[in-house]
């Protein structure tokens, strides 16, 4: 393995999902480690952070962990009472996530250890600890990466994240629902005035421009793609994306790669292969050169 | 400068179009309104100052409409401020967080100017 890379450790959105017919996707929940040299910095920390724990043991070159969560729902922190190096004195953690101070984000990752959910809590981590206060700017440094956030549309404050290392910008936007004004807007649209229909016309241009300039030029994109266009017609407003809307938004934004994110616990394997099929044949139509994978535990890219 | 009667009226929104949308709809008001399309931009106005009511919206860039009114709370003098939320997501949890930190009312876009009017006649009691 090269010195810069990330690596999927969980894929899953909502819950994880460890039955066979789902393992060639995977089952933990969203976990993504992204490594330059010594310094790891992990993206969430859903049942995926758990493998991933207990293979960075094996490492001795590596004793500083970043952690940055883009919101406090069970799948991207439910992981956290099970990883081992936070029980081991010689680790110093580092938390960033949505908060007026770390401690909001001390109070929301100690929540799922109390009695009587879990018997021990984060006052027995043995690691040096440390909930990050927001930064004046929206932005973070963690060694040679450079870290900026920006909220998304998901339920309560969710951040997604822009990660530049090694030359490249990522983006790590698990839980995202794109394209949702414009769609209320045209549910809605017989019902305006013609002037109404000018403004909103207008404010779909612009809620779409803001949502491209989130993306744009990414080299790398992890986005939620959680549902199909049938369950997406079902769970409109739950504050994910169909992965249709994913793949036309980075076309748009001028995206390199895209990872789709965040699956479906119900999704099985085939489930999934048929949403890849479905992908490659909208860029194809589009004739784009967007690369687009489905983001499978295990995987790891070469930065 | 406002007159003895003027309301006050602050709209934090970084869409240039739900401005005009205000600006339609206070025509034959007696307000001044200010728009806002940053949060810090309008965290710095509501240091000193005290509007009859603030619409906020709850995706905007950097420290987002929710975090801003937690902070608002905050401060004596606008523990009190009246507080309309605006989304363009009907999202449950975030209703409830507004509504735990006093947000009068929750409007969702796309909405009608006459949401809009409606809105201020009743905060405002005109």
């Amino acid at each position: 393995m090269s010195n810069a890379y990330l690596r999927f450790w969980g894929v899953r959105g909502s819950y994880s999902a460890p039955f066979e017919s789902h393992l060639g996707v995977g089952g933990n929940t969203s976990c993504v480690e992204i490594r330059k040299d010594n310094h790891v910095l992990l993206c969430d920390a859903g049942t995926g952070i758990i493998p991933f724990g207990n293979e960075i043991l094996k490492d001795p070159d590596v004793e500083e962990l970043l952690i940055i969560l883009t919101h406090y729902h069970w799948d991207h922190i439910c992981g956290l009472p099970f990883f081992v190096p936070a029980f081991i004195p010689n680790y110093k953690i580092s938390f960033f996530g949505p908060g007026d101070s770390g401690a909001d984000i001390k109070s929301a990752v100690s929540a799922q250890m109390r009695a009587p959910f879990f018997p021990v809590g984060t006052e027995t981590w043995l690691a040096k600890i440390k909930y990050m206060d927001p930064p004046k700017e929206n932005e973070i440094s963690y060694g040679p990466m450079g870290i900026s956030f920006q909220g998304v549309h998901h339920p309560g404050t969710t951040f997604g994240y822009r990660i530049h290392v090694n030359g490249k910008d990522i983006l790590y936007i698990s839980d995202n629902e794109c394209l949702f004004l414009n769609k209320a807007i045209r549910q809605k649209y017989a019902e305006f005035s013609k002037e109404e229909k000018e403004l909103y016309d207008a404010m779909q241009q612009e809620e779409y421009d803001s949502e491209l300039a989130l993306i744009k030029d990414a080299d790398i994109l992890i986005h939620d793609a959680q549902y199909t266009p049938e369950d997406y017609r079902k769970k409109r407003g739950w504050g994910h994306s169909c992965y249709i809307d994913t793949v036309n938004t980075a076309i748009d934004a001028g995206v390199k790669e895209l990872y789709l994110y965040h699956h479906d616990p119900n999704y099985d394997d085939d489930a999934m292969k048929v949403i890849e099929e479905n992908a490659l044949g909208i860029i194809e139509d589009r004739n784009s050169d967007l690369k687009c994978h489905i983001a499978k535990e295990g995987l790891i890219v070469e930065l | 400068m406002a007159d003895n009667n003027q309301k006050t009226v602050i709209v934090v929104d970084d869409s240039p179009s739900l401005a005009t949308l205000f600006e339609r709809a206070i025509i034959d008001m007696d307000i001044l309104l200010q728009i806002f399309n940053k949060t810090s931009e309008a965290s710095e106005y509501l240091e000193d100052n005290k509007p009859d009511l603030i619409f906020m919206n709850i995706k905007m860039p950097g420290k987002d409409g929710l975090a801003t009114l937690k902070e608002l709370r905050n401060k004596p003098l606008h523990s009190d401020t009246p507080v309309v939320m605006i989304s363009s997501k009907d999202y449950a949890q975030d209703r409830s967080i507004a509504k735990e930190l006093g947000a009068i009312e929750f409007i969702t876009k796309p909405m009608p100017i006459q949401v809009i009017k409606d809105a201020l006649k009743t905060h405002l009691n005109f």
